[in-house]
């Protein structure tokens, strides 16, 4: 019996994609838009910023689906990752360091108070300028280490490092975090 | 509520906010790789696969032919009851061939 669509592992409509099933790759981007855009948000903090580096990375895929090659990536996600941090970084270079508006204001939770929500919003945004400060390769690996559903071998595997390596960079990250927001803690 | 400042710093980067994507982003995207073309790329496993596909036949025609085969090699390795076209002058011959003899 056919398996469904929704049902088919990435590898399998990569594959279907390859071969120009339009169905396969809808799938796809269906299934991982998501995790991609807040991977891109991490990096750009801007919303049209981070739709576009996903929708690039994937009409991307669609373009030349060659690029992912079965044998030599084991998971497509993984290689997936590394190809919207490469996005991302050279997105960075090309516009000037990030300056957070009003708008992030903003998005302080609801339920708290408003000067509460001021205050949490307002380190949201020291942290971010923060973040955005360190090192690329820190900060690559404090974005992939905290993103949800990554896990610190998976991360460390997107990055090309060993688990070690990868624990170094982000104990080095969160030491400069902590010294320069030492007035927030 | 996290008191030390390392188990801050981890409760703020686990809380960091992310502004939701527009609801139509997965659907901009499947329309734009709609307008795209998609690049051939040579690979020797697809032009293999493809060529197979192209001189895929249906099944019957593949029972048929599996039909032929078996029948010529079983033809050909049945030894032959039938007498060859010359049967009668050859036992002629043989009859004669004592009298001839005796000439």
């Amino acid at each position: 019996m056919p398996v469904a669509w929704p049902e088919k592992d990435d590898e399998e409509l990569l594959s279907l994609i390859q071969d120009g099933s339009q169905q396969a790759f809808s799938v796809l981007v269906q299934r991982h838009t998501e995790r991609f855009y807040r991977l891109a948000y991490r990096y750009t903090q801007n919303r049209e910023a981070a739709e576009d580096v996903v929708q690039d990375a994937f009409v991307k895929l669609w373009e030349d689906p060659g690029k992912w090659q079965a044998d030599r990536n084991n998971k497509f996600t993984t290689w997936f990752y590394r190809v919207v941090v490469n996005l991302c970084l050279d997105w960075q270079k090309r516009k000037k360091p990030i300056e957070l508006g009003d708008q992030e204001l903003t998005m302080a939770d609801d339920r708290d108070s408003p000067d509460i929500a001021i205050l949490h919003a307002e380190k949201q945004k020291i942290l971010e300028k923060e973040i955005a400060a360190l090192p690329e390769r820190q900060r690559t690996a404090l974005n992939l280490c905290f993103d949800e559903g990554l896990s610190n071998h998976e991360a460390a595997e997107v990055m090309g490092l060993k688990l070690k390596a990868l624990q170094s960079l982000v104990m080095r990250a969160k030491t400069t975090l902590k010294e320069r927001l030492k007035n927030y803690l | 509520m996290a008191t030390h400042p390392e188990e801050k710093i981890d409760e703020m980067l686990k809380t960091r906010r992310i502004q939701a994507a527009n609801p139509d982003l997965a659907q901009r995207i499947i329309l734009k790789a709609q307008m795209t073309p998609q690049a051939q790329v040579f690979s020797l496993g697809r032009w293999i696969k493809q060529t197979f596909a192209e001189l895929h036949l249906p099944n019957p025609a593949y029972v048929l032919a599996a039909t032929l085969m078996m029948g010529f090699v079983l033809g050909l390795n049945v030894p032959s009851d039938t007498a060859p076209e010359n049967a009668d002058a050859v036992q002629a011959l043989i009859f004669l061939d004592p009298d001839e003899g005796l000439l």
